[in-house]
């Protein structure tokens, strides 16, 4: 079974996608992915309640290929977004978290400490955009919170700082590292799975952002043995999101 | 046959990388099915650059059929002395080398205000050599890129040299080079770091076959996932054949 923990839906200027949860699930047959786990990109950007909606409906249309992560654009909205978190989980069957930090506007600050602890309660998984150091801040106040840190330090913002981000989950028990990214570093799998154990990677590959191929071939094609490549290439996804045991 | 652009034999300062050695990159290469790949010894980017050509060129000798040699060229004004004397590149032609490489982020100079570099790129021209000229070394946030507008200015300043444009991956970056591809039959796009989705095939689309290369960046950047994106993009078995080979033997002098 392989499940993709990072891919995006919808509309996005900023990012140049327009794509649909058809075109997404060929390029997954494509690639022989099972399950992919998506994050609407109007609810990432301008409107979480908008754009959790779209992907809900996507959801409905194809409900055993596409997981939902309920997605904030900001921390700023109050019970609203503890609302949404609820909605998320029990109207539409969502199964985690997804949100997004820029050094002019970084979610490690206080107001995202009750949106991590409606995640505890709710079970859900966060994917989060964020650098090591973020990512720090947070579990420091939540350490139960199981954060996935997205593209483990390889995006702009952590300076594609991956041996930073090891550090950070040897720190926190509860971090995992997702491994979409440009960077493809040799080495860096290997390095991460010594360092953590397979259990805190997790695959990703940012479709539609990124070549798939590439996301898939740098994960596949390791000297990290079967057994391991399979908890990152799917169970350790289904396990936090409560899919598998 | 496949042909590896913009490949590297020695350390790499950042982090620990398993193959540094000649034989090393060779064996990894082999692993991928990598036929042949043009290096450079990172010695020539990190410590002084003809100390590293005379790695590349030892490494080319010793394994003609799997590594071709790019001599990496710099500024001529070392430890504050006005430079002495001239590039030698009838020596650089028969120590085996047959291109340049440059990387102004590593050796602080401008390539605009920089007269060696002038001299580099005429010469090269002359010769039918390819200037690889990269926007970054590899696709890693942590590592200095080149201004693309300078990038742009060199070309426009030299537009009958070969140049194979290099460490490119965000979508301005792309729309520079094929810009510059449409503007220049003489400049090239290798792909170690493009790694949009359906990147390839849009470059093909925009530019053709013929003036994309591929390039590992192995190995500091995993040279199997590097392929991957080409062996499977959207784009017909003539081009892929071009990319992976038929455009670098024909680039190659």
């Amino acid at each position: 079974m392989i499940a993709d923990a990072h891919v995006h839906i919808g509309k996005s200027a900023r990012v140049q996608i327009d794509i649909d949860g058809e075109t997404l699930i060929r390029i997954a047959d494509e690639l022989a992915i099972d399950r992919i786990c998506c994050t609407d990109l109007t609810a990432l950007f301008y409107d979480f309640r908008e754009g959790n909606r779209l992907l809900f409906e996507e959801m409905k249309r194809f409900p055993d290929r596409i997981i939902g992560y309920a997605t904030l654009h900001s921390t700023r909205f109050g019970q609203a977004m503890l609302d949404e978190l609820d909605r998320c989980a029990q109207d539409y069957g969502m199964r985690g978290l997804k949100i997004y930090s820029t050094p002019e506007s970084s979610f490690a600050e206080p107001a995202t400490i009750p949106i991590l602890e409606k995640c505890v309660e709710l079970k859900f998984p966060v994917l989060a955009h964020a650098t090591p150091q973020e990512c720090e801040y947070l579990l420091s106040y939540v350490p139960e919170c199981m954060l996935m840190m997205a593209h483990a330090g390889c995006q702009p913002f952590a300076k594609g700082d991956w041996n930073r981000a090891i550090m950070a989950a040897r720190k926190y028990p509860n971090l995992y590292l997702e491994t979409a990214s440009s960077t493809i570093d040799l080495g860096f799998l290997e390095q991460a799975v010594a360092a953590l154990g397979p259990e805190k990677i997790v695959f990703g590959t940012d479709t539609p952002l990124l070549d798939p191929h590439v996301q898939l071939t740098k994960i596949c094609d390791t000297k990290i043995g079967a057994a391991a490549l399979d908890l990152i290439l799917g169970g350790n996804i289904l396990r936090l999101m409560g899919l598998q045991s | 046959m496949i042909v590896d652009i913009n490949a590297f034999i020695g350390q790499w300062p950042y982090w620990p990388v398993r193959a540094t050695a000649p034989a090393e990159v060779v064996a990894e290469l082999a692993e991928w099915k990598i036929d042949r790949a043009v290096v450079c010894s990172t010695r020539s980017v990190f410590v002084n650059w003809e100390d590293g050509n005379r790695e590349t060129e030892a490494a080319a000798r010793s394994y003609p059929q799997s590594l071709l040699g790019f001599a990496c060229l710099g500024s001529r004004e070392l430890s504050h002395k006005l430079p002495t004397g001239d590039f030698d590149f009838e020596g650089y032609q028969r120590r085996g080398f047959r291109g340049v490489r440059l990387y102004p982020q590593y050796h602080t100079y401008h390539p605009l205000f920089d007269l060696a570099v002038d001299e580099i790129c005429e010469d090269a021209r002359a010769r039918q050599w390819p200037v690889l000229l990269p926007l970054r070394i590899v696709m890693n946030w942590g590592m200095p890129t080149l201004d693309p507008v300078v990038m742009e200015k060199l070309v426009e300043r030299h537009p009958k040299t070969v140049w194979i444009l290099s460490g490119i991956n965000y979508l301005y970056e792309l729309q520079l080079a094929i810009s510059l591809m449409r503007r220049f039959e003489t400049v090239h796009l290798e792909t170690s770091c493009v790694m949009g989705f359906e990147a390839i095939a849009k470059l093909v689309q925009q530019c053709g076959e013929e003036r994309i290369l591929f390039g590992s960046g192995a190995p500091i950047q995993h040279g199997g996932a590097n392929l991957a994106k080409i062996l499977n993009a959207h784009i017909p078995d003539s081009a892929r054949d071009s990319i992976l080979s038929g455009n670098a033997i024909r680039l190659l002098p």
